[in-house]
């Protein structure tokens, strides 16, 4: 047993600081296309809030045609455009336009945010949650 | 060493490994990730490898599973636990005693950590059968760097001490 516990008090070795930099690495490097792999899935339904209230319900299905919504958000009007499944802000009166270049979004889970508009698009529906069912200790 | 002295060594590191889990238990989470927790208990399983060798790593890793789960009350949890805590401790094993000359103690047990957490994840992949899973993947692997450093310093220090004290070594 003296062996063993001789090992013990050893410092720092090379491996375990090129151990440490590779599980960073890694983990750092699978973030983007686990992430992507692992998106939700398609949405069915787009619910449009403004000022946390729920203003509107969009259906998402493939062929429902392209429709726009107008809401009034809190410095003026918002555009959301619905066609083939996705949804995405077209106009926004805000400043930054932020909520704009977010482009298409299509998956339950995902949302477009527009702050100074008090604007919020959310998709919902769509097979199962993309909420983890169980929490484990 | 004779068979009640081990047995009680066993006892020991079991209990301390209980303990040091309801301790955490009591904590809140780190981060908004399921799963991601700092692994005292760890320390036990990592103390019994370096002082005691590699049998008493894998009975103490055992029997604080199945009592730890038996307390909670959580079969699922017991499967996770059991599943993370036996794989990580033969992956520590391994490491100990194949890679001696490049990894210490911190080491081995930064690799234990993310092994428990990445066998973890794929155990309750089986039992919840959700691909949206694996997007925590990279999130637990980063962070078991941080409680795998905290686990394997907080383990040399009490390794260190016990050196030379015979009943520990015996």
């Amino acid at each position: 047993m003296e062996r063993t516990t001789k090992s013990v008090t050893g410092k720092i070795k090379a491996g375990d600081i090129v151990l440490v930099a590779l599980v960073i690495a890694a983990s750092i490097a699978s973030m983007v296309p686990v992430s992507r792999a692992s998106a939700g899935e398609k949405g069915s339904l787009a619910i449009i809030e403004v000022n946390g209230e729920e203003v509107r319900r969009l259906e998402l299905g493939d062929n429902q045609g392209c429709r726009t919504l107008r809401v009034q958000g809190a410095q003026g009007a918002s555009t959301v455009v619905v066609e083939y499944g996705t949804v995405w802000m077209a106009e926004s009166a805000c400043r930054d336009k932020l909520c704009v270049g977010m482009g298409r979004i299509d998956s339950t889970g995902q949302s477009i945010v527009c702050l100074p508009n008090r604007v919020v698009i959310r998709i919902t529906g769509g097979g199962k949650p993309r909420d983890v069912d169980a929490i484990t200790e | 060493m004779p068979t009640s002295r081990r047995v009680t060594n066993l006892a020991l590191l079991v209990s301390i490994g209980l303990v040091l889990s309801i301790i955490e238990s009591t904590f809140p989470p780190l981060l908004p990730v399921p799963g991601a927790k700092l692994g005292l208990a760890n320390i036990a399983t990592v103390l019994a490898l370096y002082v005691f060798g590699p049998r008493m790593a894998i009975e103490v890793t055992v029997l604080r599973s199945i009592l730890g789960g038996l307390l909670r009350g959580s079969v699922v949890g017991l499967f996770l636990s059991f599943s993370g805590g036996i794989v990580s401790t033969l992956v520590m094993i391994a490491l100990y005693l194949l890679l001696k000359r490049y990894l210490s103690i911190v080491g081995v047990s930064v690799a234990g950590a993310v092994t428990h957490n990445v066998v973890q994840l794929a155990a309750a992949f089986l039992l919840i059968q959700h691909a949206a899973l694996f997007f925590y993947l990279p999130y637990l692997v980063l962070i078991s760097v941080p409680t795998g450093l905290f686990v394997g310093f907080a383990s040399r220090r009490v390794a260190v001490s016990l050196q030379g004290v015979s009943p520990a070594t015996g």
